[in-house]
C-alpha cells in the first residue's frame, strides 16, 4: 500500500455506532493515525451486527468492521479519574478528537474543548451529535432516525401521501453529518496556521441535512411564498415519466424527460402508438396525464428485464437505470473493475470483502488494509 | 471571531454544474477559499432557472433554490466553445490552486482542459472529477439523474415500505452528500500536496461516493449472503424496537420514536402511564420479534397527541422521540432558529430572501454567508485583476462573446 495522503496525522476518535466513526475512517482510510477510544464493553456498533450466521460476538460485528478499518484501538473508562486522564494524554498529542458523546455527558465529565485544547493550540475538535452542542434540543435524546425526521427530509421527499415519511433503509442522517464533518474537520485542519490555531466544530446531522438538503431547494420559496410541498410517492411529480416502476426481474428508474431521451424511449418500447398521441408530448403535459400513462409503460416494462431495459434504454440516450439490489450493487462487474472492493484480513471473520474509499488519489491511494481493531488491542502499544 | 478562515489564500476554479460540484464549491468557500464557478450565458446552468424566483420574476439571476444550493461560489463567464475562452480559462487555472468539474468523463478533455493539459500550466495543481460513475469502467458514461443514481448503488433497493416496493427520493439526494465528500477530497489532496510537493487528479464516482451509505447492508452481504429488502423506517440493523414513525394528531403529523435501551422503553412505558398490553413486551427479543402488533399498540396511542408536546413529553422520560418536520416547520422550529440554521440576506439586486447559513458551526472563525452569484459577477475581478487583463481587451472579448 502506498503512504496515504493524511500519513503523520494523530486523530483520536471518541466515537460509537455510525456518524463519529465513518468520520474517523474517512480519516484513517486516508493514511491518518486514528486511534480509537472505546469504553471497557465497546463501542456498541460491536453489539448491531450484521454477524455470520446471526451469532453474536463482539469482534464479528459487519457494521463495526466496515466503519473500523485502518484504526487502532485502545479502551478506557473515562467515567474514572484514570480514564479521563489518559483521554486527555492522547488528545494532547493530536491533531483532531472527532467525538460523538451527548453534549451533557461531556460537560459532567469537564472534557470541552478548553480543557481538551490546553497545551494543544492546534487541537481540532469535532462534535458530531444529531442535534448539536447548542439549542433547545441539544440535550435531548436521540439516533439517527430522529435526526433524520427532524430534518424534514422524510415528509418533504420520501413517502406516500398520508403514509408515514421514511428513513433510507441506512443511517442516512449519520453518514451526512459524518461526511459534512470529515469535510469541516479537514478544512480547520489544513488552514490551522491560516486560522491562528485549531477550533471546536459543532456538527448537527438533523441541521447539515435540514441545511444543504431539504433548505437548499425549498426554504427560499416557502419563506417567500408562504408555501410548501410534500412527499408524493412519484420521482418526479411535475416531470414525466420520472419515477420507480416494477419490471419483470424488479425495478427500474425510469426516466425519459427531455424529447430526446422520449423518442430514445420510444424506440426501445417499438414505437407504440400512443406515445404520439397529443396527451404525451412533452414531459409536464405527460405529468398531468400520468395515470393513464405510467400503466402503459408498465405493460411494456413488466415484460423485460432491468438490466435490458437499462442497456436498450442507455443506448439510445434515455437515461433509465436499474434499481440493483445490494447483491446486484455488490457484484456489479463496473464496481469490481474499478477495484471499489477491497480484501481485508481479520482474525475472527477471515478475509473479507469490504467497501473501498469513497474517492481515488493516485498519488497516494489509501483505501482499507487493516482490519478493524479487536477490543483493546493497542492498548499496551498506545498506552506501553 | 474576525480571525482569517482556514482555507484563505486557496483559490478554486470551478467548473461544476447544476449541484453536486458547486456545493463542493460552496464547502470550499464557506471555509475561506477564493471560488470562481466558470460558466456562461451561452449554455444557462439549469439549476440557475429552477424556481422558484425572487418576487416571482424569471430570471438566471433570481432563482432562489440556486442562491442557497451556489452560495459562496462566485462566477465568471467564459463561452467555452471558443478557443479565446479556452485559453483564459487555462490563465485562470494557472492561479488557482484547485479545479473541480463534475461532466462526464472527457468532456474536460475536449475543452482543452482535461487534467494532463491543466497541468501544463499548473503543474501541481489539484483536480476533482466528480462523474456519475467514475472517469473508467463499462459505466463511465451511463447517464443519470441526481436522483436515480442511487438506483446504481442498492440504496433504492432498501428504501420503502416494508415488505413493499422500493420508493423514490424525489430529489437528487446523492448531490450535495457528494458535494461535501468532494470537499473533503479536494482537502485531503492539498494537504498530500503541502507535503509533498505533488498535485494529483482525483477520480471520485458519484456512484461510489453514495454506496458508502450502502455499508451496512453491503456488510450483511457479504457475510450473509442476504441482500436487504425495504426497510421501512426499521433500525438497519434490526436490533432497536420500536424503532419508527407515529401517526399525531392533526393534518400529515408524525413522532419518530426509537427505543435502543431497557431503560428507554421504561421511559416510554410510563410516559404512556404503563398500559396492561406493555408488560407482555418488556423483553427486547419479544419487542423484536413482534415489531408490527408493538407499531399498532403505539401508533394507537401517539395518534391523539400533538407531535411536539409528545416530543417534549417523551424526552423528559429519556425516550428518543422528535416530531416529524415538514418544511414549514424548518423555518418556525426553536431548535433552528437558536442555531440560526436559515438566515435571512439581503440580495445585491435589492429583494430579501432566506437561505441556508454555515451548516456547521466553527468556535474561531466566523462564516460570512451570502447568496449564490450573479452570472459573471466576478469578470472584472478575476480578467482584469487577476489575470492582469487591459480595458480594451476586456471589453472587446465581452462583445466578441468570449467572456460570455
Amino acid at each position: 500500500v502506498t503512504e496515504g495522503a493524511l500519513e503523520g496525522i494523530r486523530v483520536i476518535e471518541l466515537g460509537q455506532a455510525v456518524s463519529a466513526p465513518y468520520c474517523g475512517k474517512l480519516f484513517a482510510d486516508y493514511g491518518a493515525d486514528v486511534i480509537k477510544v472505546e469504553p471497557p464493553e465497546g463501542d456498541i456498533a460491536r453489539r448491531w451486527g450484521p454477524f455470520p450466521n446471526d451469532e453474536p460476538h463482539p469482534e464479528k460485528s459487519g457494521l463495526y468492521f466496515y466503519l473500523n478499518t485502518n484504526k487502532r484501538g485502545v479502551t478506557l473508562d473515562i467515567d474514572t479519574p484514570n480514564g479521563r486522564d489518559a483521554l486527555l494524554g492522547l488528545v494532547g498529542k493530536a491533531d483532531v478528537l472527532i467525538e460523538n458523546e451527548r453534549p451533557s455527558r461531556m460537560r459532567e465529565l469537564g472534557l470541552d474543548y478548553e480543557t481538551f485544547s490546553k497545551g494543544n493550540p492546534g487541537l481540532v475538535m469535532v462534535s458530531i451529535t444529531p442535534f448539536g452542542q447548542t439549542g433547545p434540543y441539544a440535550g435531548w435524546n436521540g439516533y439517527d432516525l430522529n435526526a433524520y425526521h427532524l430534518s424534514g427530509c422524510g415528509h418533504r421527499y420520501c413517502g406516500r401521501p398520508g403514509e408515514a415519511p421514511l428513513e433510507h433503509g441506512t443511517f442516512a442522517a449519520d453518514f451526512y453529518g459524518a461526511t459534512a464533518a470529515a469535510a469541516w474537520g479537514m478544512a480547520a485542519l489544513f488552514g490551522r496556521e491560516v486560522a491562528g490555531g485549531g477550533q471546536h466544530l459543532d456538527v448537527s446531522t438533523a441541521e447539515v441535512i435540514a441545511a444543504v438538503f431539504i433548505g437548499a431547494q425549498n426554504i427560499g420559496g416557502y419563506a417567500q411564498d408562504g408555501v410548501f410541498e410534500r412527499r408524493t410517492g412519484i420521482g418526479m411529480p411535475l416531470g414525466a415519466p420520472a419515477t420507480i416502476l416494477p419490471c419483470k426481474d424488479g425495478h427500474v428508474w425510469m426516466l425519459a424527460l427531455e424529447p430526446g431521451q422520449w423518442n430514445g424511449l420510444a424506440r426501445v418500447m417499438g414505437d407504440p402508438d400512443w406515445m404520439q398521441l397529443e396527451m404525451f408530448q412533452d414531459m409536464f403535459v405527460r405529468a398531468q396525464n400520468s395515470e393513464a400513462m405510467y400503466p402503459l409503460i408498465e405493460q411494456w416494462t413488466a415484460e423485460h428485464g432491468k438490466q435490458e431495459i437499462m442497456d436498450r434504454c442507455q443506448g439510445e440516450g434515455c437515461p433509465v437505470t436499474a434499481v440493483y439490489t445490494v447483491a446486484e450493487a455488490a457484484e456489479h462487474p463496473h464496481l469490481k473493475q474499478r477495484g471499489y472492493f477491497v480484501e481485508v484480513d481479520h482474525p475472527e471473520l477471515g478475509r473479507v470483502r469490504d467497501l473501498g474509499p469513497p474517492f481515488k488519489l493516485p498519488q497516494s491511494p489509501g483505501g482499507p488494509a487493516r482490519p478493524a481493531p479487536s477490543l483493546g488491542q493497542h492498548n499496551d502499544e498506545v498506552f506501553g | 471571531m474576525a480571525k482569517a478562515l482556514p482555507l484563505q489564500g486557496v483559490r478554486v476554479a470551478n467548473f461544476g454544474w447544476v449541484w453536486a460540484g458547486p456545493m463542493t464549491g460552496q464547502t470550499l468557500a464557506f471555509l475561506g477559499a477564493e471560488v470562481y464557478k466558470v460558466e456562461s450565458r451561452a449554455r444557462i446552468d439549469i439549476n440557475r432557472i429552477l424556481p422558484p424566483f425572487a418576487e416571482g420574476e424569471r430570471d438566471p439571476d433570481r432563482s432562489l433554490q440556486n442562491h442557497a444550493g451556489w452560495a459562496g461560489n462566485g462566477s465568471v463567464t467564459l463561452n467555452l466553445k471558443k478557443p479565446e475562452a479556452r485559453e483564459l480559462a487555462r490563465e485562470l487555472v494557472a492561479r488557482c490552486d484547485v479545479v473541480v468539474e463534475n461532466f462526464g468523463p472527457g468532456a474536460m478533455a475536449a475543452l482543452d482542459l482535461g487534467y494532463e493539459q491543466l497541468r501544463e500550466v499548473k503543474p501541481d495543481v489539484v483536480m476533482l472529477s466528480m462523474p456519475a460513475a467514475g472517469l473508467d469502467g463499462p459505466l463511465k458514461d451511463v447517464r443519470t439523474y441526481g436522483m436515480s443514481l442511487t438506483s446504481l448503488t442498492g440504496l433504492d433497493s432498501i428504501t420503502g415500505y416494508r415488505g413493499g416496493g422500493p420508493v423514490p427520493v424525489e430529489n437528487a439526494f446523492s448531490d450535495p452528500l457528494n458535494g461535501m465528500m468532494g470537499a473533503f477530497a479536494v482537502l485531503v489532496a492539498l494537504q498530500y500536496r503541502k507535503g509533498s510537493g505533488k498535485g494529483q487528479h482525483i477520480d471520485f464516482s458519484q456512484q461510489e461516493g453514495v454506496m458508502q451509505m450502502v455499508g451496512p447492508a453491503f456488510m450483511d452481504y457479504v457475510l450473509n449472503g442476504r441482500a436487504a429488502g425495504t426497510m421501512g423506517n426499521a433500525h438497519p440493523l434490526g436490533v432497536g424496537a420500536p424503532h419508527g414513525v407515529f401517526p399525531c394528531a392533526g393534518d400529515d403529523r408524525w413522532i419518530a420514536i426509537a427505543v435502543m435501551t431497557d431503560d428507554e422503553w421504561k421511559g416510554l412505558v410510563e410516559a404512556m402511564g404503563g398500559p396492561d398490553w406493555a408488560s407482555g413486551y418488556a423483553d427486547v427479543e419479544w419487542r423484536l420479534a413482534n415489531i408490527d402488533a408493538l407499531h399498532e399498540r403505539l401508533a394507537e396511542w401517539t395518534a391523539g397527541f400533538d407531535d411536539y408536546e409528545l416530543a417534549k413529553r417523551l424526552q423528559a422520560n429519556g425516550v428518543a422521540a422528535t416530531p416529524v418536520l415538514n418544511v414549514a416547520d424548518l423555518l418556525s422550529d426553536p431548535h433552528y432558529k437558536a442555531r440560526g440554521t436559515f438566515i435571512e440576506v439581503t440580495h445585491p439586486l435589492g429583494f430579501k430572501e432566506t437561505i441556508y447559513g454555515s451548516y456547521v458551526k466553527t468556535s474561531r472563525t466566523e462564516v460570512a454567508v451570502r447568496p449564490g452569484p450573479m452570472i459573471g459577477q466576478d469578470n472584472e475581478r478575476v480578467f482584469k485583476g487577476l489575470l492582469g487583463m487591459e480595458d480594451e481587451r476586456y471589453r472587446s472579448l465581452v462583445k466578441a462573446e468570449v467572456i460570455f
